[in-house]
């Protein structure tokens, strides 16, 4: 799997709900390549959340290979873990979950932190991602006073922060208006195309999916491809040719 | 931004809460500092007390120089000038008042042995030296090994180097260490009186009184003193307890010039001090007790209501903060850092608490040990039949010294890693896929 980040081979994963066995993956097979921009859509309750937690390390398969990177995730103990969640993935949320005592800026720096890197690369590292997220100016100012598409952008800057493997965005534009629903997507898209950071979204929205180069659909806990979704949007081609990053 | 950086910022998110934290950590601090050093001043106040009631108890013994079926008949003394040369001051001439103890032929008074109940009259030899400076003679009876043998209480009692006086001993002395120590002289030496050569065989520990007796042979002092076959004090033993008095009464008016002191009497009346002694020992321990006691539960209360106070805000801190410890850990922190991060919150709120606490007790000691610590009064006697005698209470206490501003930021580490241990291992411990989906 030389160009595949994210290999999932017959990923099961069950829960109890009360006294209710829920299975939301059965079987599950999934292929990603490196650079792919790919959206996840599906019914409420069709496991997509679970899925992209599966892959985020931050929720464990009941049976299946979970591999990033050539890694099985899916056999790791806690201990190994946080270290893939660190140094391999970089979250978005639908609620951005900001830390809201800390600036825009701490925000980012804090997942450097956490990855033990140095007091001065972090802070001029946070601030290009900051301006690479069009946020200049704007980096002490904390959570309560960025509007909710600014801090969407300040949740992106800290998810790129560790130069992770793959993004996984859950809802990132569930929270926003269009005017910045579009911004978000545009970005993510760029991202995508002029850094090649591989993106896996999950959405509920047929227009934020559309955005993407793949769209996918899970439905009674199996993935389909839907070949359509590969063309290119005219709303990317055109953020190819005003964005520069 | 470091881990004390989010520690503060979390602290002042909520100002009104930390405040209210802050303050009611610092008065149970306030405790912790403050009675743990009031505490050991009062109980070394008290054994102090106890120890001054002990050594009056033992001066109070000290006194008994008779047994309760002993009657001592002494001559009494005259006291005169002497003057000598004083090699302790540099060679100048000195003057001393010395004791001269009145003697009486022994053969004028063997009509004591003859009073009925009297079972034995043992003669001795006090006198005062010119030349023995800080020293006086004491002469007892060497000659008839039974009556030593019966008599021991004629001997020396407290023998802590070389050997006691035996029967038959000549040109030895015992001396008492006091004197000795005076004198520059040990067991063996050869200490001389008088132009007389005497060999100490023994060194007697000092008594409670600081006395400074050379004991030798009854005949050894006569001859050093010129007294031949005289004696300035009787021993008198009588055969019972209950004759002691009419005994005592008889010699007093056949021997009128025999100053009578009666054992008994001096028994009782010291064994009535005594019995009062202990029982001011009892109740200076009773005391001691009641601090130690006192304080440990007020120590315990401060302590499980300053780990209940950390405990409970810390607790809430994580409820409140679930999506921000799941983030985290999406993020990558590790269930260390997260422990980590509380235990570090809980310990700087405990410390912040404690700098007010150190702030309040450095105003409040005193009067905070005055108001949780007992400080009774003990009263207790000198001596017997002295009205005098000592009242003790307490009025040195512990303030906040720089060691203590030490000891309770330590406490407050401690108290603030154990308050917070539960929350963060909590915390750390928290699923993040459960956490991120906590509302």
């Amino acid at each position: 799997m030389s160009d595949l980040v994210l290999k999932i081979e017959n990923l099961t994963k069950t829960y109890k709900l009360g006294k209710r066995d829920v299975q939301p993956l059965t079987n599950l097979d999934l292929e990603v390549k490196k650079g792919e921009f790919t959206a996840i859509m599906g019914p409420s309750g069709s496991g997509k959340t679970t899925l992209l937690n599966v892959i985020g390390c931050i929720d464990k398969a009941s049976s299946g290979k979970v591999l990033i990177d050539n890694v099985d995730i899916a056999k790791l103990p806690e201990s190994k873990l946080y270290k893939i969640r660190r140094d391999k993935i970089g979250f978005i949320f639908q609620n951005f979950n900001l830390v809201p005592y800390l600036n825009a800026r701490e925000n980012v720096e804090l997942a450097m932190e956490l990855a033990g890197k140095f007091k001065g690369q972090r802070k001029q590292r946070a601030k290009d991602l900051l301006a690479t997220v069009g946020l200049s100016g704007r980096e002490q100012h904390r959570p309560q006073r960025l509007s909710q598409g600014e801090q969407q952008r300040v949740a992106i800057a800290r998810a790129l922060a560790n130069d992770p493997a793959i993004i996984l965005a859950d809802e990132p534009t569930g929270n926003l208006d269009i005017a910045n629903k579009q911004e978000i997507v545009k970005l993510l898209a760029d991202l995508n195309q002029k850094q090649g950071t591989t993106i896996i979204m999950v959405t509920h929205d047929e227009q934020v999916a559309a955005q993407t180069q793949r769209k996918l659909f899970l439905s009674d806990g199996k993935i389909s491809e839907d070949k359509q979704a590969q063309i290119e949007t005219p709303f990317i081609s055109q953020s190819k040719s005003k964005e520069t990053f | 931004m470091g881990i004390l950086t989010r520690a503060i910022r979390n602290i002042s998110r909520r100002k009104t809460r930390a405040l209210i934290v802050i303050i009611a950590l610092s008065l149970a601090l306030t405790l912790l500092i403050v009675l743990p050093p009031n505490i050991n001043v009062s109980t070394k106040n008290v054994k102090g007390v106890i120890n001054a009631l002990t050594a009056n108890a033992n001066y109070v013994n000290s006194t008994v120089t008779l047994a309760a079926t002993e009657i001592d008949g002494n001559l009494g003394t005259n006291f005169s000038l002497g003057s000598f040369l004083n090699g302790a001051y540099g060679n100048v001439n000195t003057t001393k008042v010395f004791t001269q103890y009145n003697t009486v032929s022994i053969t004028d008074y063997s009509g004591l042995n003859k009073i009925p109940d009297v079972s034995t009259v043992i003669p001795v030899l006090e006198q005062n030296v010119p030349q023995l400076t800080y020293g006086e003679v004491d002469g007892v009876p060497l000659d008839n090994a039974s009556l030593l043998k019966d008599y021991p209480s004629i001997l020396p009692a407290n023998i802590i180097e070389g050997r006691n006086l035996q029967a038959d001993d000549s040109g030895v002395v015992i001396l008492q260490q006091n004197l000795a120590n005076i004198y520059n002289v040990t067991v063996g030496s050869t200490f001389n009186i008088s132009g007389t050569n005497f060999k100490v065989v023994g060194i007697e520990g000092p008594e409670a009184v600081n006395t400074t007796y050379v004991t030798m042979s009854l005949a050894d002092a006569q001859a050093l003193t010129n007294t031949t076959g005289q004696a300035s004090d009787f021993k008198i033993y009588v055969d019972n307890v209950d004759n002691v008095n009419s005994v005592a009464t008889r010699i007093t008016s056949e021997y009128p010039k025999l100053q009578v002191s009666e054992g008994l009497s001096q028994v009782n009346s010291v064994q009535q001090v005594l019995t009062l002694v202990n029982q001011q020992v009892q109740t200076a321990q009773n005391v001691m007790n009641q601090i130690q006691n006192n304080g440990l539960i007020e120590i315990s209360i401060a302590v499980i209501a300053d780990i209940a106070i950390i405990l409970f805000m810390m607790l809430y801190s994580v409820r409140e903060r679930t999506r921000e410890i799941g983030t985290l850990k999406a993020m990558g922190a590790s269930n260390t850092t997260i422990l980590g991060q509380f235990i570090f919150e809980g310990v700087l709120l405990s410390v912040m608490a404690a700098v007010v606490a150190l702030v309040i007790g450095g105003f409040g000691a005193t009067t905070l040990a005055k108001l949780l610590l007992p400080h009774p009064t003990i009263i207790f006697p000198s001596a017997p039949g002295s009205n005098s005698g000592m009242m003790l209470w307490f009025t040195n206490y512990a303030t906040v010294t720089p060691e203590l501003v030490l000891e309770g930021l330590g406490v407050a580490v401690l108290l603030g890693a154990l308050g917070s241990l539960y929350p963060a291992l909590k915390a750390a411990r928290t699923r993040p896929a459960e956490a991120m989906r906590y509302e």
